[in-house]
């Protein structure tokens, strides 16, 4: 077994195990650092199969979401500490047999399909970087700009979505 | 056949379900949102997995990866704007009591 082998199975684990715990939980809190968890646990995951950029950036952004969505448990859910042990869910049976059922087809097809030669190496950290920055504004240029006039209207919309309206004040009121 | 890339496709697979299990089984959508968020992460360590076992000179891979991460951001942006305009409207964010445009 080499270390590459060992880590990424150590942090998909994790990765794994940390996203059951989200749902097994009953503290929202607890879920969203569990959630959080599992995210680094992937961003590791990546640095251990050598996309550096991609791991830290994951790491980065994933704690901060995170840490937001946290706060968005404690402003709407009804108990966040999770001392009442409320159970908010619904057609577990069925979510459960889709969950596996989609588990056992993925896992057929990463077992039975035959992937062809398989890279033993992969470029050093400044050349991916390099790479990714000539492809981001190359090749790939129409999908990051439509991405980010996607994400600019999200903003937008997510900021009219969520403002409160505020009454005017009428003519006699004032 | 490399087991490091069977091991991260399992793992990607695991992540998978298990979104699965919870978007469909949460009646929060916070909770709803957490599970979506998972199923993105099985997909991105998928698309890692085949970046770095079958094209690793190949930078469209990563690219995809940052599109989904984009994709995830974008996702709760919208998604926490629609649970605090619902929220501020009727003071739950249940999915179960969304039954407005019912028939």
């Amino acid at each position: 077994m080499t270390a590459q082998m060992f880590f990424i199975g150590f942090f998909g684990l994790a990765g794994v195990w940390f996203g059951i715990v989200v749902f097994r939980t009953y503290s929202m809190v607890r879920s969203a650092l569990a959630l959080l968890f599992s995210q680094t646990a992937l961003g590791a995951m990546f640095l251990s199969m050598q996309a550096e950029f991609l791991g830290v950036l994951q790491i980065m952004m994933m704690a901060t979401e995170m840490s937001i969505m946290a706060i968005f448990m404690v402003m709407f859910m009804m108990d966040p500490g999770g001392l009442g042990e409320m159970d908010m869910t619904h057609q577990k049976r069925l979510s459960l047999g889709v969950g596996i059922t989609a588990f056992v087809s993925a896992v057929a097809v990463a077992v039975f399909v035959d992937w062809g030669p398989l890279a033993t190496t992969a470029p050093d950290a400044v050349q991916q970087t390099a790479d990714l920055g000539l492809e981001l504004l190359g090749r790939s240029m129409l999908i990051f700009e439509t991405a980010g006039v996607t994400i600019l209207t999200a903003m937008i919309a997510a900021t009219a979505v969520a403002i409160q309206p505020v009454k005017k004040a009428s003519c006699h009121e004032s | 056949m490399s087991p490091e890339l069977i091991i991260a496709l399992i793992s990607g697979a695991a992540l998978f379900g298990v979104g699965i299990y919870g978007a469909l089984s949460q009646t929060n959508l916070v909770m709803i949102m957490m599970g979506i968020e998972l199923i993105l992460a099985g997909a991105m360590v998928n698309l890692v997995a085949f970046w770095r076992y079958l094209h690793p000179d190949v930078a469209a891979g990563q690219m995809f990866v940052l599109i989904i991460m984009t994709v995830m951001a974008i996702e709760m942006a919208v998604g926490f704007a629609v649970a605090i305009a619902r929220f501020r409207a009727i003071g739950s964010v249940e999915m179960e009591e969304a039954t407005e445009l019912k028939g």
